[in-house]
């Protein structure tokens, strides 16, 4: 249940946050101390994961927006 | 002309107002109406008028001074004690004191540029009160979505900084902020153009604001060395990075700001990561990923491989057959084991009773003791008042044995 949880909430997270679980995620999986189980949710999430970043990163519009013009909010 | 005060009568005698007139008319024609005088300040003081008083001096001689405050807010950098300056201006005589002073209107500073000094005043002051110490750096972002950029619109450095951006991390949004970036008021619209970024950043959501321009003199910088911008960026809740300037330009905005930017160009190297980079992370950490799972699938199914190799496991039979084989050895040892365990407790039994038997108070009967009864109370006679002349007393002899007797004396 928290698990999948955490896969739904993946799409929220924000790149930094993204990068961050990633990285714990293939120090976990590399450091050989998770059940296979355990071993293959990460591999599920991971793989998630990177689908965000590399979903993040592929939003490049380029553009610049002036704000010096808004009005007061 | 000095001799003109010599060439009185002799017999004049003047009122004091009358002879410092003198004096000063005097000077007034002898000397030039403006002159340059380079000395050292001492005994400086700032009057609540604003109005400045101090002397110049040099080893042999004093000279007092005064400079307006409308004059002296136009100093870049603040007079102090035992700073040789150039003054400019003229000398009067002021008449209610009776003192000659220069009044001056303009003063620089002797050996460096006055811009120059006013920047080492400027870092050593707000380095005292400790505004360019780390502890006060925020850590940048390290992947900035929204970025502001403060800088004049006409200036070549915004362009530069957003090519700077975008080469390297083309994912960012960028939010610019048109300043002007010097002339009269540049520093205070930069400081609320950081001011106002910062108290609208719950809707901007800026990650970081660059503050920059292109390269100038001095005097083009200045606004980033004013004091106004400095404290504005020291307040920001937002990181900022200074951009300002060639390389070799160093502003008191870049000792304030979180990092520096040594020129506009190098805002993207300092601000945002490159994407090439970031991407390649990514690939790795997911190969990586992939690489440690599948050998952990891989070491799994090996160890089950093992498992599975051993004898049980070959002929998984036999295991029940052994376990069929126990449960048959037991069920044929049952009853004799039973017996045995049955006689055993038997034996106990009986020589318990016999304990329990010679304990009884009955047991004394068989040895010639006799209870007697009240045969109508049913009690236990043990004196002589239990009874009375003609009562029927039962007696309890061995073996259950029993007599009745009457009581016919007592």
């Amino acid at each position: 249940m928290a698990e999948k949880k955490e896969n739904n909430d993946i799409s929220k997270l924000s790149f930094e946050q993204a990068i961050k679980k990633l990285t714990d995620i293939v120090g976990k999986i590399e450091d050989g101390q998770i059940s296979l189980e355990q071993s293959l949710t990460q591999y599920e999430q991971g793989m998630e994961l990177i689908k965000h970043c590399r979903g993040i990163l592929q939003k490049a519009e380029k553009k610049i927006e002036e704000i010096s013009k808004e009005k007061e909010k | 002309m000095e001799n003109s005060l010599f060439e009185q009568p002799k017999s004049r005698v003047f009122t004091v107002s009358q002879i410092t007139s003198l004096i000063k008319t005097s000077l007034e024609n002898s000397l030039p109406g403006r002159v340059t005088i380079t000395g050292e300040i001492s005994g400086f003081k700032r009057h609540s008028s604003g109005h400045c008083y101090f002397d110049l001096k040099d080893e042999n001689a004093v000279l007092p001074c005064v400079m307006w405050g409308s004059d002296f807010v136009k100093l870049k950098f603040k007079p102090e004690n035992g700073l040789a300056i150039v003054g400019k201006g003229h000398i009067d005589v002021y008449v209610p004191a009776g003192k000659y002073q220069f009044y001056i209107d303009s003063m620089m500073p002797q050996g460096c540029g006055a811009l120059q000094l006013a920047f080492e005043q400027m870092k050593k002051r707000l380095e005292a009160e400790g505004l360019f110490r780390d502890e006060h750096k925020k850590p940048l972002p390290k992947f900035p979505f929204r970025i502001g950029i403060l800088t004049s619109k006409s200036g070549a450095a915004l362009s530069d900084i957003v090519d700077s951006i975008y080469n390297r991390w083309p994912v960012a949004k960028l939010l610019f902020y048109d300043v002007p970036v010097q002339g009269e008021g540049a520093a205070e619209k930069i400081a609320a153009a950081i001011k106002d970024v910062n108290r609208k950043n719950a809707v901007l959501k800026l990650d970081v604001i660059i503050v920059g321009r292109g390269g100038g003199s001095m005097e083009d910088l200045w606004a980033f060395n004013e004091e106004i911008v400095a404290r504005a960026i020291f307040a920001s809740e937002i990181p900022v990075i200074s951009a300002v300037g060639h390389e070799v330009d160093w502003t008191i905005a870049d000792f304030v700001a979180d990092a520096r930017a040594s020129t506009p160009t190098k805002a993207g190297m300092i601000a945002v990561p490159d994407i090439k980079e970031v991407l390649q992370q990514i690939d790795s950490a997911g190969k990586r990923i992939g690489q440690d799972t599948e050998s952990i699938l891989k070491l799994s199914a090996q160890r089950l491989k093992t498992i599975l190799a051993a004898a049980v496991f070959r002929s998984p039979a036999l295991i029940v057959r052994n376990r069929e084989q126990f449960l048959d050895e037991l069920e044929n040892n049952l009853p004799q084991k039973a017996g045995r365990l049955l006689s055993a407790v038997k034996l106990q039994i009986e020589t318990l009773a016999a304990k329990l038997i010679a304990c009884s108070p009955k047991s004394v009967l068989n040895r010639g003791y006799s209870i007697a009864k009240n045969a109508i109370t049913g009690k236990v006679v043990t004196s002589a008042a239990d009874v009375s002349i003609g009562d029927l007393m039962i007696t309890e002899l061995a073996n259950e044995n029993v007599i009745e007797s009457k009581v016919i004396k007592k």
